[in-house]
């Protein structure tokens, strides 16, 4: 895609400041119109680092039991207290970044980049493909997700990459709308016409002159959907159909410390709750920002 | 209007079609035995080939795929739903005893989500990016991010702390005891309706922002109609449709979000009933659950659908 086509007439290069400068000179002009979201936006890349160095950033190791510290509420050793068998609760909601966050990314990748491709297709070539696809991602959206999510994750068996999957595929539909009717819009604008007149082919159309216009909408998809796979991966884990104990992840912490009797430790209630909300809530506030700077018509679409 | 209902029912039958068959799709084609969810992993093992094939055929399972989704069909048509693996009691009866209790929290919910949502976005709409427009914008972003089923044990804990109270723990229709069933019904219901609401203020602000720019507010104003007046009768009717709309498509997410709140709060409702099911991987019972919620959300959806197009004739007519 990069190749550059005889029909391009390119400025000479050494006017274009490069790509590292342009970029750079964006993220400030980001920072400087929304520091709010700018903010957010730390929080969620400190949430990703914690994520990646959660073996070194945990005090002790989530998995191994205290038998002297157990049930503690929150002292000066275990900042957030010990559950039941004395595990340390900080060190378990940091390691559950990891498996929280491992799990929306892949799901986003798979399923709304699925999703976008799917609806590339579909407005790109319409007929009666796209009336079948619409048919099928009606079908599809005929469920609530979380709904969808369980009977998959439960059909599946349990398991990390089961609950990659039910969520990916609970993404699929929405990818596939939004950018459907991207494409649709794009597909009259002149230049794409023009291209079509001097004999582009179909697929230096749709991944040359289309594809890259899709990509401000599916940035902004796939962050709000990172917020929204966070919370199901939450509900299934709670639920008992997501990753299986002992790994620790803030949904099934949640369900071990409902499970431990009539009425659960507040710590281990309150930590995990709060680590979901800190992330959905920056996530969120990302995707709004991102979705400013990059396309404001977009406010009411998505 | 008769002939647009008629359509969206048409439709919407052909969505259930599509719908059942995925639900089947899902929970019958896709690997996993169930007859290593009835046994476990070591019963399972421990079953010889006949005695596999033995129960797979009792469950009906060894047909071919087409004759069982017809048996299943045909189980929808009677109205049995077939039954659980573990329990006596078939999904149907299940069902009548169950539902009313989720309803009832789903109904209230949006109830309270209007009741919260809509002077709240009045007040932030008449003064844009005021203290309490900020103020609330805040709470409307926070409540989206909050899960629903921990701020309920977040709810129930502080209840039992402060108070030393806990709800019931037994379910009661609202015809027989009113009291003990308004005490399960509340909790899930505040919870799922504050959700709601933020989704709700949103929307309403946003829309209400947007009426109030337009030519008829002002011509309400300009001959000297005072500005409750305007608001009332002019500017909140049109604002509200969108409104209306999202409140529909929320209901059928605020039945999905039950699943976990119920558990939350330990209300024996249907989310509840989906949730044993799926512990127990009880396969028969979660099909057709998931079923019944993905025909409610259909129905819902249309139900939306035709309101709308009868509050807003520019749709009727398109």
């Amino acid at each position: 895609m990069t190749a550059t086509h005889p029909g391009n007439i390119a400025p000479p290069t050494t006017f274009k400041p490069s790509r590292l400068r342009r970029m750079r000179e964006g993220f400030f002009s980001f920072v400087r119109r929304s520091p709010m979201s700018a903010f957010w936006g730390l929080v969620a890349a400190a949430i990703v680092v914690m994520a990646v160095s959660a073996p070194v950033l945990a005090p002790y190791d989530p998995l191994k039991s205290n038998f002297r510290a157990m049930t503690k509420p929150p002292n000066e050793k275990n900042w957030f207290g010990t559950d039941q068998v004395g595990r340390d609760t900080l060190s378990r909601v940091i390691h559950g970044s990891r498996t929280s966050l491992m799990v929306a990314f892949a799901a986003v990748l798979f399923g709304t980049t699925l999703g976008a491709l799917w609806g590339l297709a579909c407005g790109f070539f319409g007929g009666r493909f796209d009336l079948i696809s619409q048919r099928l991602i009606e079908f599809m959206q005929s469920f609530p997700d979380l709904i969808l999510a369980m009977a998959i994750a439960m059909a599946l068996g349990a398991g990390t990459w089961t609950v990659i999957v039910a969520i990916a595929i609970t993404r699929i539909p929405f990818g596939g709308r939004v950018i459907r009717s991207v494409v649709l819009s794009l597909k009259e604008m002149q230049y794409v016409e023009a291209a079509r007149g001097i004999g582009a082919s179909n697929r230096r159309l749709m991944f040359r002159h289309i594809l890259p216009q899709c990509v401000a909408p599916y940035l902004i998809l796939a962050t709000t959907h990172l917020g929204v796979a966070i919370v199901i991966e939450a509900s299934l884990g709670f639920l008992g159909v997501g990753i299986p104990p002992p790994s620790p992840t803030w949904g099934n912490m949640l369900s071990d410390a409902l499970n431990s009797g009539l009425v659960p430790p507040w710590w281990l209630v309150l930590f995990p709750g709060l680590a979901i909300t800190l992330t959905v809530l920056a996530f969120n506030l990302l995707g709004d920002g991102i979705r400013d700077a990059l396309d404001p018509r977009l406010r009411n679409a998505l | 209007m008769i002939s647009y209902i008629a359509r969206r029912l048409a439709f919407g039958v052909l969505t259930i079609i599509g719908v059942s068959i995925v639900v089947f799709v899902i929970m019958r084609v896709l690997p996993g035995d169930p007859l290593v969810a009835l046994f476990g992993p070591d019963g399972f093992t421990k079953l010889t080939d006949e005695q596999r094939a033995q129960y797979m055929a009792d469950l009906g399972l060894s047909d071919p795929l087409w004759k069982q989704y017809l048996a299943w069909v045909a189980d929808i048509a009677r109205g049995e739903f077939g039954r659980s693996f573990f329990r006596a009691e078939s999904v149907a009866e299940m069902i009548s005893r169950r539902a009313p209790l989720t309803a009832q929290i789903a109904f209230l919910s949006v109830v309270f989500s209007w009741l919260v949502g809509i002077p709240v976005a009045l007040v932030s709409a008449l003064k844009p990016n005021s203290a309490w427009d900020n103020v609330t914008r805040f709470f409307s972003i926070l409540f989206l991010a909050i899960p629903g089923f921990w701020f309920g044990i977040l709810i129930v804990l502080a209840l039992l702390f402060w108070f030393g109270y806990r709800a019931p723990l037994t379910g009661a229709p609202f015809f027989s005891d009113p009291l003990l069933n308004l005490q399960i019904v509340i909790g899930p219901a505040i919870v799922l309706g504050l959700g709601q609401a933020a989704y709700i203020a949103r929307m309403a602000r946003s829309s209400l922002l947007e009426v109030i720019r337009e030519d008829y507010v002002r011509t309400a104003r300009a001959k000297g109609l005072s500005s409750r007046l305007v608001i009332a009768l002019h500017a909140l009717p049109n604002a509200l449709l969108p409104v209306i709309t999202l409140s529909g498509i929320l209901l059928g997410f605020v039945l999905a979000g039950s699943i976990p709140v119920e558990r939350a709060f330990g209300a024996p409702g249907l989310g509840d009933a989906m949730f044993i099911a799926v512990k127990e991987r009880d396969v028969f019972v979660m099909q057709n659950l998931v079923f019944l919620y993905a025909c409610v959300f259909v129905l819902l959806n249309i139900v939306v659908d035709v309101v709308i197009a009868w509050l807003d004739p520019r749709i009727r007519y398109q």
